[in-house]
């Protein structure tokens, strides 16, 4: 197998609303027991890559402390491992991919491999980087885009590029503005010969220093060849507080669960060495995620519970996401509502949202 | 410099009382509590005293126990200054090949890994008992009272003290007799299993027994009688927290139910730092459909819930289907419970399928064993 080191890029500018004013989307809570970033780690841990790099924009601390060594996602081997690269150093539009890149050179210059996959950690795929480097390889390119056909581009992908593909060959970039349902989206997936990046981050700096790598590869798009890779499987982009809604909403669907959470792909997260969760007598669960450490003694339907989240008794919990450590107190009923950690709903005897506009309580409320 | 106190726990026993549950490993690598395996609380509570040396005895089937501890990394043991180490009945150059003929014996096997650490004292557990214990407070005992040994105890019925090994106790709890099983019980105070030793009477103990060819090599048996006879200063020590001996099939499953009710072993950590840690799995999260029911049960990650659970304990990857029924039962790693399936006061042992339709102990007299394995 090819050598490959593996770049999780969080300089995507995705905000998540109140969810993200003190931690980057990567450390978003997903599905109850994970952060955004677990899933494209498990993605490069199950595609054999244990060199990774996590290119950091801001609000660094929750990420340190959840990825630690990185052997959750058994990146502790002796040969890999997982680098904080961080560019303290840059700001405003300073603060890009390829600044990051430049000042942390010597994390690609010290790892010898021959290709380079970098990934965003708000697009949620189940993808196998060591495929899409095999296509890469066969392409005789220096450099690839993953794309993926989408029949729903008027309402996913908004704001994100799109692909102009032709013969395999990527043509042009647009955004997409939710023109047309029928698309090709860029899953902000690059996959570069590790030479062709050095040459690519030059080129970058040259043509303004403000040239993140899409815009970069938007610039290069008529001289040099970019080989355009499809991706097939399932992906969902989480770029703002309402695709997270829906995206985490979508799981539920246990025709999308199954299609993420596969036996041969686990999807790894650090333990937290919480007990199981204690349903009491008054307890009602349907069509939910639960996470561990929950006690419940009331409803809770179409919703997606974290860890240790307690709901006391007559509490009705729908189309809601509660994250961990949330106190739901007795009888109060709560609908498409977004709880984050540790906040509490006391007083309150109804929170009430829409599929379109979710209500959110911040990280640590009481209400 | 050396460790203040050593933990030694006692996991080579087959449990075979436990019958198809401990076919293929041993007791305290038994699944208990949704998510657990019996060894975590000792280990958890090693781990939680700062006894960061743990020795882990093993005989009867081995290798999963011992693929499971590893090197503690799980209980946080695997650091620069502490580990969890295997100790397995093996061939020695001294003396060849033997078994382990007794409590004692084992720990007396075991006198090199104990040296290399200089110890002032060592903890003697048993890897099949369901408890959450400071033995850093058990230590302050020992040392305030100046003893040579320290046995936990705890306070039963008159009744019950008849199935123990009791400690009759003088008014300051020094110990003056042991009684294994009395029929006629002078005291209520049952021994746990529980001993800390002052290493350098432990040591010379053990080698005194090791020659005495008439030696069982039991700690109640011989060592304790022994030291009690030299005139030793033995205490008791008591506990008043939630304690079971998890060695039936019926208190494995009593234990299990313990935990559905206010029990005092504070599974989830209400009351203090006190957390019981485990191998992590990486399931999903629990998944329950739209016509699932729970009701009265721990549920525990990576479970797919489609059908109605009460009064149970269900542990990761099980599946249990529409219409199918689970009442006061313990369902163990993988197990599938098909569509419209029941099962009543059962402990379904790892991986076993119940089939469309099938009902199991409707009567629900005695607990149900269900297992792939053979007695």
């Amino acid at each position: 197998m090819a050598k490959i080191i593996g770049l999780v890029n969080l300089h995507s500018d995705v905000s998540l609303g109140g969810l993200t004013e003190r931690r980057p989307a990567a450390s978003v809570s997903f599905l109850g027991r994970y952060g955004i970033i677990d899933i494209v780690l498990s993605n490069l841990s199950n595609s054999g890559i244990d060199t990774v790099g996590v290119l950091i924009k801001e609000k660094p601390r929750s990420l340190f402390k959840h990825l630690g060594n990185g052997n959750a996602w058994n990146f502790n081997s002796k040969k890999g491992g997982v680098s904080f690269l961080y560019n303290e150093g840059a700001s405003g539009p300073y603060n890009h991919d390829v600044n990051n890149l430049i000042e942390n050179i010597a994390f690609l210059d010290k790892n010898t491999a021959d290709y380079v996959v970098i990934a965003p950690a708000h697009i949620i795929t189940t993808m196998n980087f060591a495929d899409l480097v095999d296509e890469h390889e066969k392409s005789g390119a220096e450099v690839s885009v993953v794309y993926k056909k989408i029949k729903d581009g008027k309402e996913a992908f908004i704001g994100e590029d799109i692909v102009k593909v032709e013969d395999g060959v990527v043509t042009g970039f647009d955004v997409n503005k939710g023109n047309r349902k029928n698309t090709t989206v860029s899953l902000n997936t690059y996959i570069f010969n590790k030479d062709a990046l050095y040459k690519v981050l030059k080129k970058a700096q040259k043509a303004s220093v403000f040239f993140d790598l899409r815009d970069t590869l938007n610039y290069m798009v008529d001289e040099a060849k970019i080989n355009a890779v499809e991706f097939k499987g399932f992906a969902a982009n989480i770029n703002s507080f309402e695709t997270y809604y829906d995206t985490c909403m979508k799981f539920l669907d246990r025709d999308v669960n199954t299609a993420v959470f596969k036996s041969n792909w686990p999807i790894f997260t650090n333990t937290n060495d919480t007990p199981p969760a204690k349903y009491l007598k008054n307890s009602s669960v349907k069509n939910s995620f639960v996470a561990n450490g929950v006690i419940c003694d009331g409803e809770i339907q179409d919703s997606i519970i974290g860890r240790e989240v307690t709901i006391g008794k007559g509490a009705v919990i729908k189309n809601s996401i509660i994250f961990s450590g949330a106190k739901i107190g007795n009888g109060a009923v709560l609908d498409h509502v977004i709880v984050d950690k540790e906040a509490k709903i006391k007083r309150v005897t109804e929170l009430v949202g829409t599929a379109e506009k979710p209500l959110y309580v911040k990280e640590g409320d009481t209400v | 410099m050396g460790k203040e106190m050593l933990g030694m726990i006692l996991a080579g026993g087959r449990g075979s009382r436990l019958y198809e549950l401990t076919a293929k490993v041993a007791k305290p690598a038994v699944y208990f509590g949704g998510k657990y395996r019996i060894i975590d609380f000792p280990l958890s509570n090693c781990a939680n005293s700062g006894i960061d040396v743990v020795g882990v005895l093993t005989q009867y089937e081995s290798i999963e126990l011992g693929t499971y501890v590893g090197a503690g990394s799980n209980w946080g043991l695997d650091g620069a200054n502490s580990l969890a180490a295997i100790l397995p009945a093996r061939e020695r150059g001294d003396v060849g090949a033997t078994w382990y003929a007794g409590t004692a014996d084992a720990i007396q096997q075991n006198i090199g890994f104990m040296d290399d650490y200089d110890p002032e004292y060592v903890l003697i557990l048993s890897g099949d008992h369901i408890y959450k214990m400071d033995y850093d407070k058990m230590l302050d005992y020992h040392k305030e009272k100046g003893a040579d040994l320290t046995v936990a105890v705890l306070n039963v019925t008159l009744e019950e003290a008849t199935r123990f090994g009791i400690m009759n106790t003088n008014d300051d709890l020094s110990i003056y007799e042991f009684e294994e099983k009395p029929a006629q019980p002078k005291s209520t105070l049952a021994s746990m299993g529980i001993y800390i030793f002052t290493y350098k009477e432990l040591r010379k103990y053990l080698l005194a027994d090791a020659k005495d060819e008439n030696s069982k090599h039991d700690f109640g048996m011989n060592i304790i009688p022994a030291m009690l006879a030299d005139g030793k200063k033995l205490f008791a020590y008591e506990f008043d927290g939630y304690w079971k001996d998890v060695g039936t099939v019926d208190s494995l499953w009593e234990a299990n139910m313990d935990l559905l009710k206010d029990s005092d072993l504070d599974l989830f950590n209400e009351k203090d730092d006190w957390k019981i840690y485990t191998e992590d799995t990486l399931s999903k999260p629990q998944i329950f459909g739209p016509d699932a029911e729970v009701k009265n049960s721990l549920v525990t990650q990576g479970s797919v819930v489609d059908g109605s659970v009460s009064g149970s304990v269900i542990f990761s990857n099980v599946c249990i289907g529409a219409g199918a029924k689970v009442v006061d039962s313990v369902l163990m790693p993988g197990v599938l419970v098909e569509e419209g399936a029941e099962v009543y006061k059962a402990i379904v042992d790892t991986d076993v399928v119940i089939s469309a339709g099938q009902v199991v102990n409707k009567e629900a007299k005695d607990v149900a064993l269900i297992s792939n394995n053979t007695r």
